[in-house]
């Protein structure tokens, strides 16, 4: 998951660090001639103080007092915007290519600069360390808090109402399925309504997910009123005393009108305490596009993102929150019914970062 | 699902049936990536080979297609700089050689996810030929004991 984004990352981060160390006048060593095109230390090399390891710093104690001021000033460093300017630059590129909506980029790079530029490196601190805390600060600032639909379920009156709306074709019904079983496993009782009437085969589909599941459909005719479906489904829950109720519901465009009208009125009828949004991360910054139209015209309070597997770029991931302010709850990462994972925010910036190659 | 031995029952088979449309819908879904992965690949395989002939095209003079087969002779006045969309719907511009050196990147993500789909298409057609399988002995087993199909 999410694989070009991490190398690039990783990419990133050295050359925010050689940056600091051609800085700092630190021997950077093969970390920063490495990175072809590095900030070179010719300019800042006039106003450095001496290298720790001249000759000078190496004298005896009694006339090292000076020295040994310049010394810790290698060390805490003050870094200034132009040292790293490149090197953020470049993050900025990168972010883009993958995908990262613009807004998002931008508070990124807002933030991994204010981390950066004018503080103080403390002795021992690595500057790889320095920088890998600036960009998980600022990604973390990006993705939000996250959505922990347990503890949500657990808080609220039941039956828990969660219809799903999103645009055609991008995995919502098997989401709903999804999500139906990993309730079913957290210990919660789940009622499926199989809204989508219009698409030709939906109803079968849904119901053959639930049958395998164990899960109870209330479904009706192909072609019949979605709102009264979903209302059925409401009161059975209400009646069988069911934790929650997953609303299926056909896919659309954001632009049709008559069928944007009809997702008003399932609202109505069957007053959602959720509405979440469910589109395919490997649309990139075409999905938040999308949510943040959906969320215009009737609201989403959280996101899914289907086929997170294939995403190598991650760019609705990290995007989709910032720009349309609401969380992005789960992310589908394959065919299984198992192959759903609550987005945990702290979790995905590990693996951005820190994971395996 | 049933033991050899035992003959399918009417509902088992129509649920083998369900199973198969569902898999075949995936499977036209991954299809159609496929297709969109292809064309764009195709594309960006064009694009290098026009940035590249256009630095070699003498006075800069190209055929730039305007729609309905319709070709003009059109000049391009900077061949050293492209325009070029690099995601999240921002355009920069880059030299021709960089260009060049993003879209040979594009293609190479392109076909990694290529490689990806294919083999999940691959799992899911795997899938259906068994549950085909399947349902191809539940109907001779059905035939053999004279049951009714309809």
């Amino acid at each position: 998951m999410f694989g070009g984004l991490r190398e690039k990352l990783r990419a990133a981060r050295d050359r925010l660090g050689s940056g600091i160390l051609a800085t700092a006048g630190m021997p950077a060593g093969a970390k920063a001639e490495k990175v072809p095109g590095a900030l070179s230390p010719g300019g800042a090399a006039k106003e450095q103080p001496p290298s720790p390891s001249s000759p000078a710093a190496t004298e005896p104690a009694p006339t090292a007092g000076p020295r040994f001021v310049d010394k810790v000033r290698v060390l805490i460093t003050e870094r200034e915007q132009k040292d790293v300017a490149d090197a953020l630059s470049e993050l900025e590129m990168t972010l883009l290519e993958s995908d990262v909506a613009l807004p998002a980029t931008d508070a990124i790079i807002a933030s991994v600069e204010k981390n950066l530029v004018g503080k103080h490196r403390k002795i021992g601190e690595s500057v790889d360390a320095l920088v890998l805390n600036a960009l998980k600060a600022a990604l973390l600032d990006v993705l939000g808090a996250g959505f922990d639909l347990r503890e949500y379920i657990r808080k609220h009156e039941r039956p828990v109402k969660i219809l799903f709306t999103g645009v055609n074709g991008t995995g919502k019904t098997t989401t709903v399925a999804k999500i139906g079983d990993y309730l079913r496993k957290e210990g919660f009782t789940v009622v499926i309504g199989a809204g989508d009437t219009y698409r030709a085969g939906a109803i079968e589909q849904i119901s053959v997910h639930a049958e395998r599941l164990g899960i109870k459909v209330i479904q009706h005719k192909e072609g019949a009123d979605p709102s009264a479906v979903l209302f059925d489904a409401v009161q059975f829950a209400q009646s069988h005393k069911i934790d929650v109720v997953l609303a299926d519901t056909a896919g659309r465009f954001h632009n049709k009108a008559n069928l944007m009208s009809q997702l008003e009125k399932i609202k109505r009828v069957m007053k959602p305490d959720l509405v979440v949004y469910v589109d395919e991360a490997v649309a990139g910054n075409d999905a938040v596009t999308r949510a943040a139209e959906f969320d215009r015209t009737v609201g989403a309070d959280a996101v899914v993102l289907t086929k997170a597997d294939m995403d190598s770029r991650g760019g609705a991931a990290i995007s989709i929150a910032h720009t349309i302010g609401k969380p992005l709850m789960f992310l589908g990462t394959g065919q299984a019914y198992g192959d759903i994972v609550p987005f945990e925010p702290a979790q995905v910036v590990d693996e951005l970062l820190e994971g395996g190659s | 699902m049933a033991d050899k031995n035992i003959p399918m029952d009417q509902r088992e088979l129509m649920t083998l049936q369900n199973y198969l449309q569902e898999y075949g819908q995936q499977a036209e879904i991954f299809v159609q990536q496929m297709q969109m992965l292809e064309s764009g690949r195709l594309e960006a395989h064009a694009a290098i080979e026009s940035l590249e002939d256009m630095l070699t095209a003498g006075d800069g003079t190209v055929l730039l297609q305007i729609g309905g087969g319709a070709s003009v002779r059109a000049k391009v006045v900077e061949p050293e700089k492209v325009l070029l969309a690099i995601g999240a719907e921002v355009i920069v511009e880059r030299s021709n050689k960089d260009a060049v050196e993003f879209l040979k990147e594009r293609i190479l993500e392109m076909e990694a996810s290529q490689k990806k789909v294919a083999e999940t298409l691959d799992r899911l057609r795997a899938q259906m030929n068994e549950i085909n399988k399947r349902i191809e002995a539940g109907y001779q087993q059905a035939m053999a004991s004279g049951q009714d199909l309809g």
